[in-house]
């Protein structure tokens, strides 16, 4: 079995998936994942802890782990990294404040565009209204004030 | 060396046949000559020839191992299989703006050569040859993957280890520039039609190229979103990262334009707003690729950096006031008449644009917003995930809601007779709903169950009804009605089959949201673990080595199913070694196996993560019946008159 270390020369690397000292890493059960995934990696770019592979997230699965072991509540964990990196750490923005526009979007978007829209379909249904109606007797009577005046204008 | 030269020439050829082609088009616009026009349309023959003999350069230079060239010595190796050396060509930021710019002349060309109006075409063509031009110029002055470097390294670093883990790399890629670019051509068009104060016919002269590049656009994120599923590690297929939101945008706006143009050709309404959806769309392409480029935005997929940050965002704004410039005259011109019922086709249309555009809105907002905070008060938030699968939940019932009924309802006005088939689609419903409730699943799930019936009683109402009232006045066979009602009008069917695809779609995205399973576990070799029903066992820890990569690979069994192979990939060029996930799919199920870790020592022990997520497998079956629906849109009559028009215009 002397192959694993072998593969650990050859590769001359740090095996960043491993914990130190060729420990392996705790289990961890579906509520670890859970709560991982709603706090970001603090060193990735657009993964959130139950993605990532970085060692800070690692630590991060862990540190959730033992929580729960020691029977601390999902907000209680959600804190616990609020209070060590700010509300930056939440994939969620607050509901309070500047993020409460961005919670409002879609209600923002169905009411600017659904305004624009609803003005749009207005002025064209009063267009329409506006137009008059012409019954065919007019229709008829235009048509031939129309001729008449053109066979007038061809003569002179 | 010599493809470098090669490039280089190719480059200058196609950029000097653009400028020639812009001049012709500018030509023919003032001069009313006919014959510029040819001249434009053969110029956009020649730069795209140069452009692909550019292209086949530094396909030579990356599959030669020519370090002397720039692009290959930073993005390439020798010992890398030459299908990784092929698609190493847009793994990077200068390959893959080439790559966008060898399908920007594909497009003007093939556009160019079905241009018969003498009004619109100098006025399309010259648009789409300033486009092709931004492209080409950047590519040769400005990210110019050619340069010579004087002393060449012996080998190079390759490509991101994560672009090279899994073939569909080679594929999205190009199926998302191909759908990008594709947008251009109505926005062209779209520019024409202002410009010429032609208002109304544009639309349906360029439905063909739309739906073209609606089709590839929606098979690229689908390809990303197997990608990430496959490769990054964490069994889920859409992360809502910035730059996945940056092709979400544009195939929002694409497919609100595209239930509006309906609106537009039959009805001849709404005709200001789809001059601005199509720049917005269009425009969404430019602003995805300024996101991903400039840095400016964190993304696990912003690959390659470069100085094109702010030349990508003076382009944007230069269309954005380019489209938004001429629709300033457009909306004081164009004066639409006729009303809209509320409760009509073309009324539930516009309502599902209204929800396709504020969708599109909230990606947009929310991509952005933590940089809006940050430059407002300097605070750092972020937006992610969580947040954007809370707000489409409402909005994608909404959709779904109007999906059914919208196909449903005539134009113009409800009539008694549809009243009858609502009324089981609203049975259906409440149905769908109660038993999801009765089963045991959430709330969302057994609405989501409720909608999905409600689309289908839609779905086979129109796609079945109308053969069967036939059959039974003719006494003809119903099943035979209905076969040639579909050869002959297999348009429409194209799209029903479409929505049949969303509503699969929905459907597996809703199950596989809420019922995912994630645990992780260390096993001893040979240790049975049973999980969900399955007994799962580690048989051998083995050491895989390949030129360009060394791999520990684990064998486990999931009882049932078959051995599976996660493993580790550990590559020259990466510190870090990236796992490749190894996924068992079944109808219902996903099996999901990374390796974490091993035992490095002795080879004893072994971390497994297993992500059970269910009905993942039917969000790719769904891309396959949208595909095949898009097709059905796309495919020629069946009957063409000889050497008509129509028959052509098809085949396009």
């Amino acid at each position: 079995m002397k192959r694993w270390l072998l593969v650990l020369l050859l590769l001359a690397v740090p095996v960043a998936a491993q914990t130190v000292g060729n420990q392996p890493p705790p289990d961890y059960s579906p509520k670890v994942f859970e709560i991982a995934k709603k706090l970001r990696c603090p060193v990735c770019r657009g993964e959130s802890a139950a993605e990532s592979n970085a060692g800070v997230t690692q630590e991060m699965r862990r540190q959730i782990a033992e929580m729960l072991k020691e029977g601390k509540s999902e907000d209680e964990i959600i804190q616990y990294f609020v209070d060590r990196y700010t509300n930056w750490i939440l994939y969620e923005p607050p509901k309070k404040g500047l993020g409460l526009v961005v919670w409002l979007a879609p209600v923002l978007g169905l009411l600017i565009f659904g305004l624009g829209f609803y003005a749009y379909t207005r002025a064209a249904a009063q267009r329409e209204a506006a137009m008059v109606d012409v019954d065919d007797a007019e229709i008829a009577r235009v048509e031939a004030e129309l001729e008449e005046r053109s066979r007038s204008g061809g003569k002179s | 060396m010599i493809p470098a030269a090669v490039g280089d020439v190719s480059l200058v050829v196609a950029v000097l046949f653009s400028l020639l082609g812009l001049l012709a088009a500018v030509a023919a616009w003032y001069s009313r000559d006919a014959r510029y026009i040819q001249m434009a349309k053969r110029a956009a023959l020649v730069s795209f020839l140069g452009t692909l003999a550019a292209f086949a350069a530094l396909e030579w230079a990356l599959l030669s191992d020519d370090f002397s060239v720039i692009y290959v010595a930073s993005n390439s190796t020798r010992a890398n299989p030459t299908w990784v050396k092929f698609a190493t060509l847009w793994a990077a930021l200068e390959g893959s703006i080439l790559l966008w710019a060898l399908f920007q002349t594909l497009y003007t060309w093939l556009a160019g050569r079905r241009m018969r109006d003498y009004w619109i075409s100098p006025v399309a063509l010259g648009t789409l040859f300033v486009i092709q031009l931004f492209f080409l110029v950047n590519v040769l002055f400005v990210i110019n993957p050619f340069i010579v470097l004087p002393h060449p390294p012996s080998d190079g670093p390759g490509p991101n280890p994560l672009l090279q883990n899994h073939w569909m790399m080679a594929v999205h890629p190009i199926l998302m520039y191909l759908g990008f670019v594709g947008l251009s051509v109505p926005f062209a068009y779209a520019i024409a039609a202002m410009w010429t104060r032609r208002y109304q016919t544009w639309v349906t002269e360029t439905k063909w190229w739309l739906i073209i590049a609606w089709g590839f656009l929606t098979a690229a994120i689908y390809a990303g979103g197997w990608w990430s599923y496959e490769v990054l590690g964490w069994g889920g297929y859409w992360g809502w990262d910035p730059v996945e939101n940056a092709s979400f945008i544009p195939w929002l706006l694409a497919t609100a334009f595209l239930h509006t143009a309906m609106v537009q050709e039959r009805r001849g309404l709404f005709r200001t707003w789809n001059f601005a959806l199509v720049t917005l769309a269009f425009a969404a392409t430019v602003f995805g690729t300024f996101l991903t480029r400039s840095g400016v935005i964190e993304s696990v997929h912003a690959f390659a950096g470069g100085p094109v940050g702010p030349i990508f965002l003076s382009f944007l704004l230069v269309i954005l006031a380019v489209g938004f410039g001429l629709l300033g005259r457009v909306s004081s011109e164009v004066r639409d008449v006729g009303a809209v019922q509320p409760l009509s086709r073309e009324g539930l249309l516009l309502f599902g644009a209204l929800v396709l555009v504020t969708m599109a809105f909230v990606v947009i907002l929310g991509t952005l917003f933590p940089l809006l905070v940050e430059a407002f008060n300097g605070a750092k938030v972020s937006v992610g995930a969580p947040f954007f699968n809370q707000l489409f939940v409402p909005l994608g019932y909404l959709l779904l809601l109007l999906m059914g009924l919208g196909p449903v309802l005539p134009w113009r006005r409800a009539e008694p007779e549809t009243l009858r088939v609502v009324v089981w689609m609203a049975i259906a419903l409440v149905l769908g709903t109660a038993l999801g409730l009765v089963v045991g699943w959430t709330l969302w799930v057994s609405l989501t169950v409720g909608f999905v019936l409600f689309n289908l009683v839609a779905l086979g109402w129109l796609s079945f009804g109308p053969a069967l009232r036939r059959a039974r006045a003719t006494g003809a066979s119903p099943l035979k009605t209905f076969f040639s009602q579909f050869a002959h009008s297999h348009r429409r069917f194209g799209g029903y089959t479409v929505h049949l695809g969303v509503i699969v779609a929905a459907l597996a995205i809703s199950f596989s949201q809420s019922y995912r399973l994630d645990v992780q576990k260390t096993l001893d070799i040979g240790q049975k673990w049973n999980v969900v029903g399955r007994d799962i066992v580690v048989h051998k820890l083995r050491l895989v080595r390949e030129p360009y990569r060394d791999s520990v690979v684990a064998d486990v069994e999931v009882s049932g199913l078959g051995v599976a192979h996660p493993r580790l990939n550990y590559y020259r060029s990466s510190q870090t070694p990236f796992a490749s996930p190894a996924v068992t799919y079944t109808w219902l199920k996903d099996y999901y196996l990374v390796l974490q870790a091993f035992d490095q020592e002795k080879g004893s022990w072994v971390t497994l993560r297993l992500v059970v997520t269910p009905l993942v497998l039917w969000l790719w079956i769904s891309a396959g019946i949208i595909i095949f629906g898009t097709l059905l849109i796309l495919w020629p009559t069946a009957a063409p008159v000889a050497g008509s028009e129509v028959s052509r215009e098809a085949a396009i």
